[in-house]
């Protein structure tokens, strides 16, 4: 009994002691997310344009980025290029992780938009739409529905991979955890805490996103899709 | 003389879908085109608006060459409604929205304007009490009707309809029917492709069969229908009538 209330003692200090970097880990995270929407955004669309050079570039970019472990990007970041244009830690990090994912999301993009039946495209260019109109208000606007299931899973993911830039020394939740557990050898007791926390993060924001799915779900609508 | 075609080719690889079709029709003409399936009549529609290229010959509507390479085709497009099969209604839009949309991106329409006229089309079409539903909660003959509200919102100067009504239950049938009926009596200028004989025998001022890519036969519903001159096309009659 004695024992178990020691180690619940333990536990809650170290959970203070975490708690307190938790949100950098959010910042990291959500800043590293905002960069892969915009770039997976960017590039998905760039990957289905009608210019040979803009798709291939797109290509390059999604099949570089993917193919590069994102430790060894966080390295190019923060040792590579942060030394020759000064990147900070926090900067570099972000951008290591946010262009990774970015990769990723931009085939969700791209699939999500190729999802659309052609007869979308058809109906809205034989209204006189271009085709930038008919991307903005037909295509995206259904292809964020089926977008997000996928697009979460991606900010879960980029969640957990922003452990990683604890190597440059950004003090979020993984650095400090490995902080403390050198000084209090307390291994076994961090890490559980670490991962713990991790995990309240993360299935709250599959709850969230539970959440979302149904805001955004409009009635019959699985009835017109072929 | 509001649409010509000129010996149109429109080729799929190896396969020719409109071999040489040549067409003119007047101002408030309704053109039924009917034939077997493959035989490139929805083909010979969708070059009339640039959804398929023609890789011979030459189209003009209204004085402008339908050529899909144009930076300005989707300002010819919009002289040219089109009805598909398949209804491609916008399902993320409610149904006064669908009639909007285009008006206001397109026609760069106020919003109260583009209300009104949509507002006016959907009583047309005799939908009043849907205009706040989803494209889902729509029977086909509804969404169908959304359709042609939608492709008039944008005062085209001809109205092509492929299939319309194929994707239709029977009893849906007649009500889209009614209302292109009630738009070829208003002097609509109108080319529809069709497996309805009986609507083509009422409405149309010309038939034109086509198999092969090719016309087989055209004239006045009288002519191809009760009289036609071609074996094929009796063949064809024979089995739809």
């Amino acid at each position: 009994m004695n024992w178990l209330v020691e180690q619940l003692g333990i536990l809650s200090k170290i959970f203070y002691f975490l708690i307190q970097v938790v949100h950098w880990t959010i910042i990291i995270s959500v800043l590293a997310y905002f960069i892969a929407l915009v770039c997976g955004l960017l590039f998905g669309i760039a990957r289905i344009t009608n210019n040979r050079f803009i798709r291939w570039l797109a290509g390059a970019y999604i099949n570089v980025l993917r193919g590069v472990p994102l430790l060894v990007l966080i390295f190019f970041f923060y040792f590579g290029l942060g030394k020759i244009i000064n990147l900070d830690r926090l900067v570099a990090g972000v951008l290591a992780v946010g262009v990774c994912y970015g990769a990723y999301m931009a085939e969700i993009f791209r699939s999500g938009i190729e999802a659309i039946d052609y007869g979308q495209h058809e109906a809205a260019m034989s209204l006189g739409m271009t085709r930038w109109q008919t991307l903005r208000y037909i295509i995206l606007p259904q292809s964020f529905r089926i977008v997000v299931p996928p697009a979460a899973n991606e900010f879960i993911a980029c969640l957990k991979d922003s452990s990683l830039v604890s190597i440059i020394g950004l003090r979020e939740l993984t650095r400090a955890g490995r902080e403390y557990a050198n000084q209090y050898f307390l291994d076994f007791q961090t890490w559980l805490m670490v991962g713990l926390i991790y995990l309240i993060l993360t299935l709250s924001l599959t709850r969230l996103v539970k959440v979302l799915e149904k805001k955004f779900a409009v009635h019959g609508y699985g009835m017109e899709k072929k | 003389m509001i649409v010509e075609i000129k010996n149109a080719v429109c080729r799929f690889g190896d396969i020719t879908a409109v071999d040489g079709i040549s067409l003119e029709v007047d101002k408030g003409d309704v053109v039924c085109i009917i034939g077997p399936s493959g035989s490139g009549k929805s083909t010979l529609l969708r070059c009339l608006n640039a959804l398929e290229d023609i890789q011979e010959g030459e189209i003009v509507i209204d004085g402008f060459r339908i050529d899909r390479r144009y930076k300005e085709i989707h300002q010819i497009r919009l002289e040219v409604g089109m009805v598909f099969q398949s209804f491609n209604l916008f399902p993320h839009l409610t149904v006064l929205k669908n009639v909007n949309l285009a008006q206001r991106v397109v026609r760069k329409r106020k919003r109260d304007e583009a209300t009104r006229i949509s507002k006016e089309l959907l009583g047309k079409v005799g939908l009043t009490e849907k205009i706040n539903a989803f494209p889902g909660q729509l029977s086909g003959g509804q969404k169908q009707r959304v359709a042609i509200a939608r492709a008039l919102a944008m005062n085209p100067k001809i109205m092509l309809f492929d299939e319309v009504t194929s994707a239709l239950d029977p009893e849906m049938i007649g009500e889209v029917l009614e209302v292109m009926k009630q738009l070829a009596r208003e002097g609509m200028t109108m080319l529809v492709v069709t497996h309805e004989i009986g609507f083509a025998r009422e409405v149309a001022d010309r038939i034109i069969f086509i198999d092969e890519g090719k016309i087989v036969e055209a004239g006045t519903p009288e002519q191809v229908l009760d009289n036609p001159q071609n074996q094929r096309t009796r063949d064809f009659l024979g089995k739809v009538l």
